[in-house]
């Protein structure tokens, strides 16, 4: 036993730590106002507020619409369309695919297949570099990275393939010769809905924790600069902290050692819904309480902010109706037709009372069980 | 085997005898004690460094963090002590969640049954490793490289890549978010696998052959060892603790995901490797791999309360693991 012991005695002083530890006193410092002082007819930007990459002004999905004389052409010409994307493991990614499918189904195009790069930048190149093998008619694709990608986008055009971006554009491209649209979320906007529902449950100068993504990203870059924006312009008594991450997986922890290291922060935002549930994930373990929004709406997230927890809020995303808007700029470009530089999608705030009628606008379906069961147990806040 | 038996000498000896072997350890760099004093020093230099290190919030913030690569490493312990490496832990993890979560919402959103489901698939997918490194004899680094993508692959075929959300509340009190001996319980079944780990490989005959295995298989073969058998329950042994790992992220996430922790399997291999363990086989101890695990924890805490960016982190964390492997092996 003795050399065991002797080997444990170090792990004794861990473990006696341990035990003489009580669970984390709360920071619960929620104003009884938080969100309620929001008025959901007045929330959020009600037109696009931000600009496109090379700073074109927002063209609306509408522009985008298809004579019959249009529809009976692509019907006609039989198109194949390939889809790549930066991972499938989002609904976010779903449901742009779902859109995109639905409605190029609908006019008769063909989808030759949809990749997912899993975030690599490699596996990225590689699924262009086949899908332009297939010889498709147009390609549909969210870049991983938008320098190191960039030449196999260039590519594309000189295959003779039609290209439609969604969130960013790879450097270097240019419009309309490379790419024929490029269609995101008014991601600005979406970062203002967060600012704003966080600002109405923070104290006068108090302060607030952004948890950004660290990688140089047009979408998520907006974001965060909505909030900054707003913050600055709306409630300068509000002081903000950053913690990056460049690897999601690793958010739990990073959030977790940010809130550790700085405990005057008593808001959070975070850069999307997953890396939210992550910091929430920290924020429990913690016995940590205190209001958080974002940007974007998963099912997790959505059964979050209708339980009534530390998730107040997001700005998000219409997904679904981007991934439309996508099939209809393709179809506009293989009819030859000109295409705006930049489409954008009007954001949506999200908060606990409107939280079951914002799935069925995201989704396009009703919610499942496990929302509405969320939702009727925090009646009435929750409709 | 001899550094892992060093402290055994040590004992048989008077005191002063064993004072004066231990401080001769220490200056020769003997690996268990450098390995402690390489954890004392970050320690001290987090702690002069930043006024939110040491704290016992903190400290329960680097145990919970480190939970999963800690309790899978108690298995990767037994595998690189054996002379073998397993890949696909990450994975068995994610699928092991999602059969955990799944089998909850299909069956009455049993705890229990979640958790069965959760260790069971771990424990098959470990056999199924072991089946094919031992029967088949492909080289384990092949198979579980094989099975690294199989596993990641169902777990996100069986939802079509979308999260199952977990809502039974015992679940999440057992394993992610309740407080045992007034410890988080991740901590505590930190501290389970570990004493299981110890047990089994320093008081046990399956400990004593898994060392003779990875030290010399053909001499452990044929002095009556069963090696496959032995190996195999290596890998069912890491399987389990990797589904036990799964029920502790998906209790703490209130969700299963088929994405999380990938290349995870790295950072347990390196706290292994750091802990002391041999990549050639036949060395290695359950408490250097936990202070090999807890020291790749307490950098990436003690970096982010000092606000070194991201990048610098990975660059400043992956200079002290190799500078900290380097040291001790001397």
């Amino acid at each position: 036993m003795k050399p065991i012991l002797r080997q444990a005695l170090p792990l004794t002083v861990l473990m006696a730590a341990a035990a003489v530890a009580t669970v984390p006193s709360a920071r619960a410092e929620v104003p009884a106002t938080c969100v309620k002082g929001v008025n959901l007819a007045t929330l959020g930007p009600k037109s696009i507020v931000g600009q496109g990459p090379h700073g074109e002004k927002a063209a609306s999905p509408e522009v985008l619409a298809l004579s019959e004389a249009d529809v009976a052409k692509i019907k006609e010409k039989n198109f194949k369309v390939g889809i790549s994307m930066q991972t499938v493991n989002l609904d976010w990614s779903q449901l742009q695919i779902q859109g995109i499918t639905d409605t190029l189904k609908k006019y008769g195009v063909t989808v030759t297949g949809v990749a997912s790069a899993e975030y690599q930048v490699d596996k990225q190149i590689a699924d262009i570099e086949n899908t332009i093998q297939q010889h498709p008619d147009g390609i549909i694709s969210i870049p991983v990275d938008f320098t190191a990608t960039a030449p196999t986008y260039k590519k594309i055009a000189k295959a003779g393939i039609k290209l439609v971006l969604m969130d960013s554009i790879p450097t270097g491209l240019k419009h309309p010769e490379e790419y024929a649209t490029m269609v995101s979320a008014d991601s600005q906007g979406n970062g203002q809905i967060a600012a704003q529902i966080l600002a109405s449950c923070m104290p006068q100068g108090g302060t607030i924790g952004l948890v950004n993504f660290g990688v140089d990203y047009f979408s998520t870059n907006e974001r965060t600069k909505g909030v900054r924006e707003w913050m600055k312009a709306n409630r300068p008594d509000i002081k903000m902290k950053q913690v990056d991450f460049t690897d999601p997986p690793k958010v739990s922890q990073i959030a977790g050692d940010f809130l550790t290291g700085n405990p005057d922060v008593k808001g959070l935002y975070a850069v999307w819904d997953q890396p939210a549930l992550d910091t929430l994930s920290s924020m429990r373990a913690q016995g940590i309480d205190i209001p958080m929004t974002t940007v974007d709406l998963g099912l997790q997230s959505a059964i979050e902010i209708a339980k009534g927890g530390p998730l107040k809020a997001t700005g998000s995303q219409r997904p679904y109706d981007q991934g439309v808007a996508e099939a209809m700029a393709m179809m506009n470009a293989l009819l030859g037709k000109e295409t705006p530089g930049w489409v954008g999608v009007q954001s949506l705030p999200v908060t606990q009372a409107n939280v079951l009628e914002s799935y069925k606008t995201v989704f396009k379906k009703d919610p499942p069980a496990e929302l509405t069961d969320a939702c009727n147990k925090a009646k009435p806040a929750c409709n | 085997m001899t550094e892992l038996t060093a402290p055994n000498v040590v004992a048989s000896s008077t005191r002063s005898d064993r004072r004066r072997k231990i401080l001769q350890n220490l200056l020769r760099g003997e690996r268990p004690y450098m390995l402690y004093i390489a954890f004392v020093i970050l320690l001290v230099v987090f702690s002069l460094s930043s006024p939110w290190f040491l704290s016992v919030d903190n400290f329960l913030n680097i145990g919970r963090q480190t939970t999963l690569v800690s309790i899978i490493a108690v298995g990767m312990t037994f595998i690189i002590i054996a002379r073998q490496i397993d890949l696909s832990v990450a994975s068995t993890l994610a699928l092991s969640g999602m059969a955990a979560a799944l089998a909850m919402s299909q069956i009455n959103n049993s705890w229990i049954v979640g958790a069965v489901a959760g260790l069971g698939t771990g424990a098959l997918v470990g056999l199924i490793n072991g089946i094919l490194t031992t029967q088949l004899s492909i080289p384990s680094f092949l198979v579980t490289l094989g099975s690294l993508s199989m596993a990641r692959g169902l777990a996100m075929m069986v939802t079509n890549t979308k999260p199952v959300i977990i809502t039974n509340e015992t679940y999440f009190a057992i394993f992610g978010e309740g407080t045992f001996l007034g410890m988080p319980v991740p901590i505590a079944w930190t501290l389970a696998a570990m004493v299981v780990g110890i047990l089994l490989l320093h008081y046990n005959v399956f400990g004593r052959r898994i060392y003779a295995v990875g030290g010399n298989p053909t001499a452990a073969l044929y002095s009556g060892i069963n090696t496959k058998r032995i190996t195999t329950a290596a890998f069912v042994l890491t399987g389990t603790l990797a589904g036990l790992a799964a029920l502790v992220l998906s209790a703490r996430s209130h969700a299963a995901r088929p994405d999380v922790v990938q290349g995870m399997e790295l950072d347990v291999i390196a706290a292994v490797i750091l802990g002391g363990c041999s990549l050639f086989g036949g060395r290695g101890y359950i408490l250097g791999t936990l202070f090999g695990s807890l020291i790749i924890g307490t950098l990436n805490n003690g970096l982010v309360l000092l606000g070194v960016s991201s990048p610098m982190q990975l660059v400043i964390k992956g200079a002290i693991i190799v500078a900290a492997v380097a040291f001790t092996k001397r």
